[in-house]
Formats: structure tokens, sequence, C-alpha cells
């Protein structure tokens, strides 16, 4: 695999011939890009049992960000792993290689590994599962930089080989990986939600995209469990006032309720007996 | 894995299932010898397959392909290229086979399946062999720029006959690539031409509409399992495991023979079995080739 | 790990909750902070922070490179934070790793801002040489010799002190190459530019234990954690960024509870950390002249 990447020769994707500057993205009627209002999520659509060969799978799409997460076991822990009276649980989030505009080789995202890993630990019952590891794998499929919209706020220059990966990517893998922890039958708390916001010139952005997010002067990103109310997973970055973060985690929590009665009509469309 | 419906005793049930896991040869031979697998088909009959073009909105060519569960997605991303002095005139396909963690139990992250990389050589000589792309038509300037194709097959679901999947979804998204129009600017850079901005720039447009690929001979191929005298088609994962010796057939759409692939195993195919092995692979081509033929024109008229 | 017995348990809970820790301080005191500069004679700036026995080092290395073609006008700064084996056996072989990752990734996001570079501990537009073509890449690293407990604030303000403490050489552009051409520079060796570090938050890491939260955990007071949250804080009282630690959830009015702590409990430490740093530069200049 590597060997063929090394002896490819260098590659560019062709960039629009019309070089739009920066420019900002709102205009005075509080409408974004996509059409969206400000404090208008994607459209979340979620579907449970998307991999047969895992114990639990589900597939989640937030407009043009596409992810599928499997759930394997609760199966034997690693041989070297020492005796745990709690369950384990492993993560990992990759990427596919035509997940962004640009192709590039598919990777592992450590950072996203670790954040999903804090968000799903609080809601799990660890103690159900003792001496055992429960697998939770994510693969985005595409990312949240859509390729119908073309990205207003930058010119990209497609060559470069900066790696942008969008939070919001990460919110819908999270929400996501516990819809197909309950369709594993992993014991849970309850559901685990996410949404991330942006903050642009004094407005909060509610589920940005790649290009707000792009020019965004903090970000937001909540995860909690909506029915216990807390928050198990918070990052914050960017100057924010205080009023303005009061504001912004309000608008996420609000918004994470919304989405887990999206996620629990999935579950109960999914169960058994609802066809009848 | 339904649940044991009410007429049947639960007892039983659970012996079945006890029966399947502990002797699974002896298991699959009882149904062999009825002539039946355990998923209710005949021997010779392939699982239903779908095929979903134009999955991925960002890439510019993709396909959904599902054969029973095993799912795959192919993407083509393409970028231009310099093109080497030997062939000044042809572009390049770049195929890569994935199997992320998310399809199988037995992925683990960091440990990439043995399989993966079998599939992916397989894929790209097939797809090079039969010649299905003219290469040429890669072309944009030549000597200066042409076009690679990044396809990439994502295994989302493996349950049995990846190569069988992975060929279909290849050649599906080569049937739904767009090639994009595009034009060469004074720096010898290839850039896109958007449809919107109509004044004619000081570009020479290299490519001037979108276009697709003409493809010839198109190859669709069919795994068999071959165990004491029974030919099984289009095995799953489960099959795969118990009964190793497979024979991989790969025709073009005028039913001459691309590829075959035996891999070992302990069945030493005699010729018969071989003959038997492309006569079914005969059917499924004409089944496929319908298929395809039917997704591509359901998009034309969308 | 800490091993404690319930006892010791218990004497840990209980003392944080009558607001009398077992090294006799309250609930937001911190442990006495002691600063050293310049340590490390090959890096552009450095620092060590010790509190108690959490010890940690940070240096600065500027490289010269180019700017990523999304963002022209900006230098880069990569962080990193290693946790050596003295620190603790556990962190062996590749058993650190997880920690160091989880620090690095806390630490960029409370130092770094947003995308648009509001709230970051570092103007990157300072770091452009010639817009395009060369910038400074800030190599910052952390180093955790020696640990017991509250590693994030004492790297964010070891980092703090080592920027302080950098110099950044001064480049003249000597030849204006064409518009393809990377232009030649002229690195001074003896001319240093120092860094505005006047936007640079603190950290301050509030640990929950029982019902209660505390500044400057030991080690074992943090294996008594249910959660932790981080909050790096600037001059001008905004806040520049959280993480949390811990997977327990906290009620959403806990959290805006303690960012109106973590407020409060800055400004102390912000002012307490100058000081310090002042006077170990002070000394440092001392010891040259």
């Amino acid at each position: 695999m590597a060997g063929k990447a090394t002896s490819t020769p260098t590659t560019y994707s062709p960039s629009p011939t019309s070089h739009k500057t920066k420019v900002p993205i709102f205009s005075d009627d509080r409408v974004r890009p996509d059409g969206r209002g400000f404090n208008q999520c994607r459209p979340a659509f979620f579907r449970t049992g998307a991999v047969n060969a895992a114990s639990g799978s589900a597939y989640a799409e937030f407009g043009n960000t596409k992810v599928i997460v499997s759930v394997f076991g609760p199966r034997e822990s690693k041989k070297a792993m020492k005796y745990s009276d709690i369950g384990r649980l492993n993560c990992n989030v990759s990427f596919s290689t035509f997940a962004n505009l640009v192709h590039r080789e598919g990777s592992d995202h450590k950072e996203y590994t670790t954040i999903l890993h804090k968000a799903l630990e609080g809601a799990i019952m660890l103690e159900t599962f003792p001496k055992t590891t429960v697998d939770v794998f994510a693969l985005v499929l595409e990312s949240g930089g859509s390729a119908k919209l073309p990205i207003i706020c930058f010119s990209i220059s497609i060559s470069d080989n900066f790696v942008m990966h969008v939070v919001g990517d990460l919110s819908v893998v999270i929400s996501c990986a516990s819809l197909a922890l309950a369709d594993a039958g992993i014991m849970m708390y309850d559901l685990v939600a996410s949404v991330s916001l942006s903050c642009l010139n004094k407005n909060l952005v509610i589920d940005p995209i790649l290009g707000e997010e792009n020019c965004e002067d903090g970000g937001l990103m909540i995860t909690c469990l909506p029915s216990r109310y807390e928050v198990t997973q918070l990052t914050v970055t960017g100057e924010w006032s205080t009023p303005m973060l009061n504001e912004g985690m309000q608008l996420c929590l609000d918004a994470c309720a919304e989405l887990a009665k999206i996620m629990r009509s999935c579950l109960v469309d999914a169960a058994p007996g609802s066809e009848e | 894995m339904g649940l044991p419906n009410a007429s049947g005793d639960l007892s039983t049930e659970m012996e079945v299932d006890a029966f399947r896991r502990l002797f699974p040869l002896r298991f699959y031979e009882r149904h062999l010898a009825e002539s039946i697998r355990p998923d209710a088909r005949p021997l010779e009959r392939a699982r239903d397959t779908t095929i979903a073009l134009g999955a991925v909105a960002s890439a510019n060519g993709s396909a959904l392909v599902k054969i029973g569960s095993t799912t795959m997605l192919a993407a083509i991303k393409m970028e231009v290229m310099t093109p080497s002095l030997e062939s000044p005139d042809e572009g390049c396909i770049a195929i890569d086979f994935h199997m992320p963690p998310i399809c199988s139990p037995i992925v683990r992250p960091g440990r990439p399946a043995e399989v993966a990389p079998v599939v992916s050589k397989q894929l790209s000589d097939t797809i090079s062999s039969s010649g299905v792309v003219d290469l040429k038509e890669l072309s944009l300037v030549s000597g200066k720029a042409a076009w690679m194709a990044y396809l990439d097959v994502y295994c989302l679901d493996a349950d049995g006959a990846l190569f069988d999947a992975a060929l279909l979804s290849a050649i599906a998204a080569l049937s739904h690539l767009q090639i994009p129009a595009v034009a060469m600017n004074d720096d010898g850079k290839i850039v896109l031409i958007s449809e919107e901005d109509g004044q004619k720039q000081e570009t020479e447009a290299v490519n001037k509409e979108k276009r697709r690929l003409t493809l010839r001979s198109i190859p669709f191929s069919l795994t068999c399992i071959l165990h004491k005298n029974y030919i099984l088609a289009d095995p799953t994962a489960e099959e795969e495991s118990i009964m190793e010796s497979q024979v991989t057939i790969v025709l073009d759409s005028s039913s001459q023979l691309i590829s075959l692939h035996k891999a070992g195993g302990s069945v030493l195919a005699n010729t018969s079995a071989i003959q038997d092995c492309v006569a079914l692979t005969r059917q499924r081509v004409k089944e496929l080739q319908s298929i395809l033929d039917e997704s591509n024109s359901a998009m034309e008229v969308e | 790990m800490v091993g404690l017995s319930s006892g010791e348990k218990q004497f840990i809970q209980g003392g944080i909750a009558q607001d009398l820790r077992c090294d006799g301080r309250k609930r937001l005191t911190y442990r006495p902070i002691y600063v050293e500069t310049g340590v490390i004679p090959q890096a552009n700036g450095s620092a060590r922070i010790r509190m108690g026995a959490t010890d940690v080092i940070a240096s600065v290395k500027a490289e010269l490179g180019k700017p990523s073609s999304l963002q022209p006008d900006k230098g880069k700064v990569f962080i990193h934070i290693d946790c050596s084996p003295t620190a603790e056996p556990a962190f062996e072989g590749r058993g650190g790793e997880e920690l160091s990752a989880e620090l690095s990734v806390a630490l960029q996001c409370c130092l770094l801002g947003g995308k648009s570079g509001a709230g970051a501990a570092i103007d990157l537009s300072s770091l452009v040489v010639v817009e395009g073509k060369n910038c400074w890449d800030l190599y910052i690293d952390g180093l955790v010799v020696s640990s017991d407990g509250n590693l994030l604030d004492a790297l964010g303000a070891a980092i703090k002190a080592a920027l302080s403490n950098t110099g950044i050489p001064r480049v003249q552009v000597t030849a204006d190459a064409s518009s393809d051409e990377q232009p030649e520079v002229d690195i001074s060796d003896e001319e240093f530019l120092q860094f505005d570090t006047s936007a640079v938050p603190v950290i301050v890491t509030l640990t929950k234990v029982g019902r209660h939260y505390i500044v400057d955990a030991t080690s074992e007071e943090e294996s008594q954690m249910s959660s932790a949250v981080s909050i790096s804080v600037n001059r001008q009282g905004h806040i520049c960024g959280i993480t949390k630690r811990g997977g327990a959830g906290l009620d959403p009015s806990i959290i805006l509870d303690m960012i109106s702590v973590a407020k409060h409990v800055s400004e102390q430490l912000l002012n307490k950390l100058d000081s310090e740093i002042a006077a170990a530069e002070a000394e440092v200049e001392d010891d040259e002249s």
C-alpha cells in the first residue's frame, strides 16, 4: 500500500479559475451560505444496523458528513492487558481517502480517538462486562467540507498538504457511536449526544461546516447525556467572554436535547416489533 | 439471528445453533447433501446484488455495492499529474482496497487484514489487464498533464466474496465517473472551468465539458467454493472460513476469460469443475451487466 | 498509579470537604511555584516550573519555515509534550504516550486559540517574515520530569515562562526574489526580538472531588477525582479554552460555576506567575552580567 503511494508521481487537484477572496460569510439577514439559520443544525439522519459483521453499528448523515461506527464485543481483552474488574473501552476514528476535498492517505485520527473515548466512557456501564473489551471503531466516509456548496469563505489552494478536519465531524462520530453501542446492547446510563458551535464575529453559529469553522473566532463542542442533563465532554477553543460562553453552552445543550429525540426515535424504529 | 418463532421449540432451535458452532463442517455437509445452503440459497445462486451510483458527493465518481451483506464503497478522485516519459499520452489509475476496522471483527486498528493487500493487487491487475479503461482517454496535454484517477474501494461490511464486490464497485464507480471540465492557465497549471463564469478567460480549454469514460470489455467476477464435489457460488464469510478452496473467475462482457485465480486449498480442481465454475460465471456476468445497466440508466433519468 | 487505603481516601475526601487539605492548603490555594528560566541554552527560550513534587520543563525552538498556503500571513506553532519515564514507572516504553497525547491536545486547545486567531497565546501574524514565503515555526516542547498532579497547569505556566524567555533572531531580507523563489534571508546572531507574552493565558484546572472542587491537586488527590475541568483564562478575563478530563458527567450549572471560580483564581495566579517570571529573568540577567 505504502509502496504504491511513493511510486505515484505528485499530483494536484485542479483549482477553480475564479479566485474569490475572503468574504465575510454573513449578511444581515442571519442566513448562512447553505441556507440555514444561525441556530439551525443540518438535517440529521441515523440508522442502526449498518454493518452485519459487527455486534452493533450505526450510520449517521448530517448534511454531507457521513459516518459509520461499528461496535465489536464485549470480547476478550488483549493478552497483554492486566486483569480488570471493569470492562475496557477501545476506540478508533479514521478518515477515508475521499473524506476531504483533496485525495490523501486515509488515516487514523489520534486526537479524535481520545476525545471519542472520553466522551463515551462516562455513559457506559463498564462494570457490566468485566475482563473484556468493547471496541468502538468509526470511519468518516465524507467530511463536513461539502462538495456541492462552494467554500466561499476561502479560496483553497488544494495542492496544499495541510490536513484539515472539521470538529463538526467529531460530534457526529460521538452521537453515532452511542447509537451503535445501543444497537450492540451495551449497557449505558443514557444516550450520548454531541453538538458543536462556532463563534464568528460575535455570532453564534450551531453545527458549523468546514467553511465556517475555518474562520471562527471560537469553537465549542459539548457532549452530554441528554436525559440526565450532564456534560461528559467539553472542549472550548478561541476567545470567549463569559456571557457568550453561557449562551453558547445553552444553545448546544438545547440542540443536544433535540438531537437525542431523533436518536431515540431511530432506536425505537429499529426495535423488533415496531414494524408490526 | 431471527427470534425463535412461536411454533418452533426453543430447545431444538438452540441445539441447531450449537451444532452449527461446534461442527460447522458437518452442519454444512448436511445442507449440501440436500442441495441447499443455510441461507436458503441453492448452491449455485449468488446473493442479491444492488448498485447505488453517486454515493459520495465529494468524489468525481462513486458507487455503493451490496452483495448480500458484503458492502463496498468505491470512490474516484481525479487529480492532475505530469505523465511519465515512456507514455506521455496516458493517464493513470491508482487503485487501493481498504479494510477499515469497522468492516469485520478480525480487523483491528493498526493491524490491517491479511487479505486487503491481496484483493488490492488482484483488483489493479484485473482492471489494468482487462483494458476496461483506455488510459489515453485520461490524457490532457501530451507530455504535460494527464489525469491521475485515485480509485479507492472501502469495504464497509465484510461477509465473503470480497473481490467480487470490490471489482463490481470499482467498475460501477468508473461507469459513474465524470471527468471535470478543465483548462490550462498561463502557468501551465490545470484549473477547473466553473459553469457560471461565462466570460472567456485567457485560458485554453483542454477538456471542454464534463464527459464520461467509454468502458470497453467490462470485467465481472464470480468466486466459487470447491468442496468435495460441490460448487458453492458467491460464498459468505462463514462458508469461506469453513471450506477453504476457492476459485475466482473474471470474464468480460463478451464472456472472454480475463483471469482465473485459485489460491491453493485442499481441494484440487479438475477440469470439469473449472468448466462448471466458468459456466456459472458466464450466467453471473449477464446478471451483473443488467444490474449495472439498470443503475446507470436510473442515474440518467434523474 | 497511586495506591491508597480506604482510610487514606476518606482522609483526603474529608479534608477537602472541610476546606483543609492534607498538606494544609485550602481548596483554592496553589502550592508554592518556583520558576527558573533559561535552563536549556540551546533553545531560543526555556523554563522550568516546580510546584511541590511536580517538575516540568518547557522549551521553545524557532525555525524558519514556509507558511501554509491557507494562511500565508501566519506563522506556525507546534506543541508537543513528553512524559519522562523518570516521572513515573508507568511512563516507561510506550506507557506515557497516551498521557503525552492528551496533554498536548489540551495545551493546543488552551493556547492556540480559534482558527481566526482570536484568543491565541501567540499572535501568529507576528511570526511572519515575508508573507507567503517565510515565517517562524515555533516548536514548543514540554517535558514532565516528575509528576505529582496538576501537570497541565504546570506545563501551561512553563510554556508561558519559556515564551517570555524566548528571543527570536532578527531577520533581514537581503534579496527580494521574484514571485516564485524563496527570498534570501539573513539571520542575525546578535539581535533578538522579545516576545509579547501579555496575551498568554494561564491554565487553571479544577478537580472535582466529592461535591467540591480544588485547584492544584496532588496525584493522591487526583486519584480521588470524579472529573476535572481545565480552563485557560487570559489577562482580560476572557476564556481561551476549556478541556474536560475524567469520564463522569457534570451538571452544566456546575461547569458555569467552575468557570467563574477559575476566572477569580486565574487573576491571582497570573500575578504570582508574572512576578516569579520577572524575578527569574532578572536572576538570569544578573548571572550574565
